[in-house]
């Protein structure tokens, strides 16, 4: 696993088929993801990391998971009840995020913005494989999706995250406990359980698709300064 | 693609396709009232989908938010709902399920959007192949001036405005329809569709239904028997029960 080196300069592409009319070369902001579970930090780096390129002059847009203006409030409904069943609730997420690529991220790309994502494909991909589908189908599902620029996995043991969340919210989120797939009925297990199984996943998809492990059981400032670093080196490949 | 036979379901799917004013829809009810007096256990899919995602999906076509991808994304998510919790537990009890179109539908549609006919393929790779689809075949223009006669006020997606085909709904829905027929045609044989020729009058139609559906499935299997058995604490209903059994 690597987990210091700046990521090498990719050229454009999509995973699988793409979106159609689609001209990659016209795409020149920089997609960059940032991945891990709640309470691996994800979204204090993504606010710093907004600061510092703004600072520094880049324009961002920021995208993540259940924001499209398509789907987002019936997908959060849907959630609430978990009255859907999962290959529906999959392919709701991957509309959820089909919209947000099409209308924010390659268009922001397009105008040279810098896109910062809370979580991307892995993430959906990672929660479905734990929950028993078939990887082949959603990499064709996924196959819509553009490879990032580079890609940040916030990696800390199921044992610190539930410490985190605790001490965030002093409450166990429902999902992120991965309840529904019944692995205990006591959501302390369950929590640690699920997470290991989705670090698990990711381990799995670390091997298809390439993405930069950070060790975020460190200092806030630390992760954030070994961030900077690799975008740095990113931007500055140009 | 396997069939629901071939996967040892207890039930059967009959699918009829074909495009809008092909009388696909009037073909399947009279199939299913014929299945309903022989006592038959069917259902007939009205395509009801959860309250959540045909909300969605009618905001996505009221405010024209759909590209051909989330086009494709959000009905292959409204038939992945309609599939898991009311088609697979009626084939799982044994039920002969009636489907009013079925995934050729998305093929063709879909493709006829731009979508890559193997990615939409993947996605519906979870829906087992009907044991029987009758494709309802009309000439293009008798079904064109069926729907177009009256002159209804077509939808956006509905006239596949989104194309870009014409700026005149009717004529863009005709350009439209031409394509999504060319696709069906051309998947006709991988599918094993039976082409019935639409244009024939209903009664004829209906007779030609009822004898392939005898000979592909052997419906004595598929008779109501005595009700099942119900939880002791519940009252038995005589009334009820001779019905049923009248029914069988």
């Amino acid at each position: 696993m690597k987990t210091d080196s700046a990521p090498a300069k990719k050229s454009r592409k999509f995973f699988g088929h793409g979106i159609q009319r689609v001209k990659l070369e016209d795409l020149a902001g920089k997609l960059i993801v940032v991945e891990g579970a709640d309470g691996s930090g994800r979204s204090t780096q993504i606010a710093r990391l907004v600061e510092w390129l703004e600072t520094c002059g880049h324009a961002t847009v920021q995208v993540g998971l259940k924001r499209s203006t398509l789907v987002s409030s019936e997908l959060e409904k849907a959630q609430e009840g978990n009255i859907l069943s999962r290959t529906t609730l999959s392919l709701f997420y991957a509309t959820d995020f089909a919209d947000q690529l099409e209308n924010i991220i390659l268009p922001a790309l397009k105008a040279g913005f810098i896109v910062l994502a809370d979580r991307y494909i892995y993430t959906l991909m990672a929660r479905d494989m734990v929950r028993g589908m078939d990887e082949a189908w959603l990499k064709n599902v996924y196959g819509i999706a553009l490879e990032p620029d580079a890609v940040f996995y916030l990696s800390l043991e199921p044992e610190e995250l539930v410490q985190r969340n605790l001490s965030k919210s002093a409450a166990l989120d429902y999902w992120e406990s991965g309840m529904d797939l019944g692995l205990s009925r006591d959501m302390f297990d369950s929590f640690v359980k699920y997470q290991a199984a989705m670090q698990g996943a990711f381990r799995r998809l670390q091997k298809t698709y390439d993405f930069t492990i950070v060790d975020a059981n460190r200092s806030v400032d630390s992760v954030t300064k070994q961030l900077r670093k690799e975008i740095r080196a990113l931007l500055d490949g140009e | 693609m396997k069939t629901f036979a071939e996967l040892n379901f207890p039930g059967r799917l009959v699918a009829v396709e074909g495009l809008d004013g092909s009388g696909k829809s009037t073909q399947i009810y009279l199939l299913k009232r014929w299945l309903e007096a022989e006592g038959i256990k069917v259902y007939f899919s009205s395509w009801n989908s959860s309250e959540l995602v045909k909300s969605a999906t009618s905001k996505g076509k009221k405010r024209e938010l759909l590209t051909p991808t989330t086009f494709s994304l959000i009905h292959a998510t409204d038939f992945a709902d309609r599939y898991e919790r009311h088609l697979l537990p009626l084939l799982r009890a044994g039920y002969i399920v009636l489907c009013d179109r079925y995934v050729f539908t998305a093929f063709a549609r879909d493709v006829t959007r731009g979508c890559p006919p193997d990615w939409v393929r993947g996605i519906y790779s979870f829906a087992a192949k009907p044991d029987l689809t009758m494709f309802f075949k009309t000439d293009l223009e008798v079904s064109l001036n069926r729907i177009l006669e009256g002159r209804p006020k077509l939808k956006f997606f509905e006239a596949g405005m989104d194309l870009r085909l014409s700026s005149d709904p009717y004529e863009s829905f005709r350009i439209f329809q031409g394509r999504i027929l060319e696709q069906y045609m051309a998947m006709s044989e991988e599918f094993n569709f039976v082409v019935m020729d639409a244009n024939q009058p209903v009664e004829k139609q209906q007779t030609i239904v009822r004898k392939l559906v005898g000979d592909r499935i052997d419906l004595s299997k598929f008779k109501r028997r005595s009700p099942l058995p119900l939880p002791p604490s519940f009252p038995l209903d005589p009334a009820k029960e001779a019905e049923e059994d009248m029914a069988a």
